[in-house]
């Protein structure tokens, strides 16, 4: 404990690593106030930026990316209605209502204080969670690792985009990229068409860049004549006693269902701030002024989707599970700079760890200060010209992506994951799912195989060992979960019609 | 999950499209038929090697099939009435990725970064960018300072070409 306090102060005597994460807040702030740059794209494209400095240097500007982006992407949801990342889409709701009546500065003082708080509160929930987990963790065999991956994968069937069913073709589809290159118990070469490339399978870095980046500047270019409107904003104030007593609440309640949401494999911020927000409805005494530029509103949503970054490492770090698509990216991170997710980080490389950590507390704070004396500043970014703003992001995309491996077929990957992304994302596919099958795909495929060797090929006695057959039963109602939900939600009208007898 | 709820399966109100619900279903189907054809391709690992364990081939297969359920669930839901969304793709789409097969033909005969500037520049124009000096300024400047970066910071060998030769020397 003593050490793991220690490593988290460490971040506070590193003068470079205070330095990063102030230069890389920044950073996150402005793409996160870009539409359609968010925190995911934004920890695709710094990647490669990382690939020189020392490991917990270069997981500290992810993970500051991943918060720094996801509390700015309310900056544009207030003022210009248009949220900067999908995390943000809730905050629209009231945020922007408050900017036209001339209240733009109060509502981004909640924004800002509502996601530090957020964001602060998961940190702490994820340095006690993450070394509990971890211990349990260290109990898991292959069957156990095969449910909880299954478990994850099943949960894609409830995230917001994409349908359920959608999702989990996504999931799939990701897995099966997996299988590509040489099949490791065998070293049967599987779909690589004598491309010795593919030996080693798929890079995910450039897969990432291809899904996330290139296919969102694809998407982005048929949105070019989307007109915005932007509010007037004189200055972010702090929110007053009187919003402090109306908003505690909701935020406490938001913060545990963000950390909560966040934990939840394959869920991230997006989810926990539209829960965050509707149950900050649910509780007000003031349900009528929600939509029309409620304090509450905006301070359920954005304390809710912070809360879910730290929630989200949890089980990125502790089982090499990503909980988001951003989580996904780090998780790449962490592999490319040699530190292997899984409980055995939490005993080989503790001062690493939370030195991760500590970076993220001090990233929260320093987006405070930033929100609050720089939000006007950055919400001029949302006005850089689209047509100069993505050919260069195509640019660093693909230097990105050659950076890694300096292999130009990288580059090729990149184009070729921008056109499937693009073309999965306009026929309603979301393509996290695909990145989160990716990953979760070799951990599935060899735990299932080492699971068979287990019990000399009878795979029913998974289901004897009683982790295994929980993470199953849990992966069964992830399945079911959204089907549930659906029909409870389409009988509850039906009985509210019903005359009282 | 970081996604745009606009695009990723968001509420659907536009026309819906009888070419479109039918073409995704049938992709996934024929992609399916691919990947199984080719996994039934594959060497089969002898039995002393691979135990009680699944051959290479099964678990692509075993994937496909699931997908394969999945789509039925997919056309079922079309049957029942819900669409598929109905996207209009803008001209300055298919422009991009027109850029793209340019920019792989510029990198592999000509140059990395002149593959680069030429796609800055009519990606610009082709987006909407009047000033033409200022896209012109962008596809020289944005190259130039990613190469810098890369070469001398990060110590990125690029592949040769007309402009890194001159360069590398």
């Amino acid at each position: 404990m003593t050490e793991a306090l220690a490593a988290m102060a460490s971040v506070v005597t590193d003068p470079y690593l205070l330095f990063l994460i102030l230069v890389t807040t920044i950073v996150g702030v402005v793409i996160g106030a870009l539409p359609g740059l968010g925190a995911t794209t934004g920890a695709a494209l710094l990647l490669p930026f990382t690939l020189t400095m020392d490991p917990v240097h270069a997981i500290a500007v992810l993970s500051t990316i991943y918060v720094s982006a996801t509390f700015a992407g309310s900056i544009t949801a207030i003022l210009i209605n248009t949220p900067g990342t999908s995390a943000a889409a809730a905050t629209c709701l009231d945020g922007y209502p408050m900017a036209q009546r001339g209240e733009a500065g109060r509502a981004l003082g909640i924004a800002v204080v509502s996601s530090t708080i957020g964001g602060i509160f998961s940190v702490i929930a994820l340095c006690i969670a993450a070394p509990l987990l971890a211990t349990v963790a260290y109990e898991f065999r292959p069957p156990e690792y095969f449910a909880l991956t299954l478990f994850g994968l099943s949960m894609l069937a409830s995230i917001s985009a994409g349908g359920a069913i959608k999702n989990l073709i996504g999931g799939l589809f990701g897995v099966w990229l997996a299988t590509i290159g040489a099949d490791k118990s065998t070293s049967i070469e599987r779909f690589m068409f004598g491309n010795y490339d593919l030996y080693e399978g798929l890079h995910f870095v450039p897969v990432m860049i291809g899904l996330f980046a290139m296919s969102e500047l694809l998407v982005q270019s048929t949105r070019l004549n989307l007109i915005v409107e932007t509010a007037v904003m004189k200055a972010v104030q702090l929110p007053s006693m009187a919003d402090y007593r109306k908003i505690w609440r909701t935020i406490l309640r938001s913060c545990g269902i963000g950390t909560f949401i966040g934990v939840l494999p394959a869920e991230g911020a997006t989810v926990a701030s539209m829960i965050g927000y509707s149950e900050a409805r649910r509780w007000s005494k003031n349900k009528e002024e929600f939509g029309k530029g409620s304090v509450e509103g905006i301070a359920g949503a954005e304390a809710a989707n912070n809360a879910a970054t730290g929630g989200a490492m949890v089980p990125t770090m502790v089982l090499g599970i990503p909980g988001s698509g951003t989580t996904a990216v780090i998780l790449v991170g962490l592999l490319v700079h040699g530190l292997r997710p899984g409980p055995y980080l939490f005993t080989e490389q503790v001062d690493k760890v939370y030195a991760i950590f500590g970076a993220m507390m001090v990233a929260n704070v320093m987006f405070l200060v930033l929100g609050l004396y720089a939000a006007k500043l950055f919400a001029r970014v949302s006005l850089v010209p689209t047509a100069l703003l993505w050919p260069i992001v195509f640019a660093l995309s693909v230097i990105g992506a050659y950076a890694l491996n300096q292999s130009l077929q990288d580059v090729w990957i990149v184009l070729i994951f921008g056109i499937i992304g693009y073309f999965m994302r306009r026929f309603g596919f979301a393509v996290a799912p695909v990145a989160i099958g990716l990953i979760l795909g070799e951990m599935v495929e060899t735990n299932l195989q080492n699971s068979l060797k287990i019990f000399d090929g009878q795979w029913w006695l998974i289901l004897t060992q009683p982790l295994a057959a929980f993470f199953l039963v849990l992966a069964v109602l992830g399945l079911c979960g959204p089907v549930l939900f659906g029909w409870l939600s389409r009988r509850q009208p039906k009985d509210a019609a019903q005359p009282e007898t | 999950m970081d996604a745009d709820p606009d695009i990723e399966g968001g509420a659907d109100t536009r026309r819906p499209s009888t070419f479109n619900d039918w073409l995704v279903p049938a992709v996934i189907f024929a992609v399916c038929a691919a990947v199984v054809y080719f996994a039934l391709q594959l060497d089969t690992a002898p039995a002393i090697i691979i135990g009680e364990a699944m051959q290479p081939r099964s678990f692509p297969i075993f994937l496909m099939v699931l997908i394969g359920v999945l789509n039925i669930a997919l056309i079922a839901q079309l049957l029942r009435g819900s669409r598929m969304p109905n996207p209009k793709h803008a001209a300055q789409t298919w422009v991009t990725m027109a850029l793209m097969a340019v920019f792989y033909l510029l990198t592999v005969y000509v140059d990395l970064f002149v593959g680069l500037m030429v796609v800055i520049f009519v990606m610009a124009l082709a987006w909407g960018e009047r000033r033409y000096w200022l896209a012109a300024l962008t596809a020289i400047v944005t190259p130039l300072s990613i190469f810098l970066l890369f070469d001398l910071v990060l110590k990125v060998r690029f592949p040769r070409g007309v402009l890194t030769e001159l360069y590398y020397g």
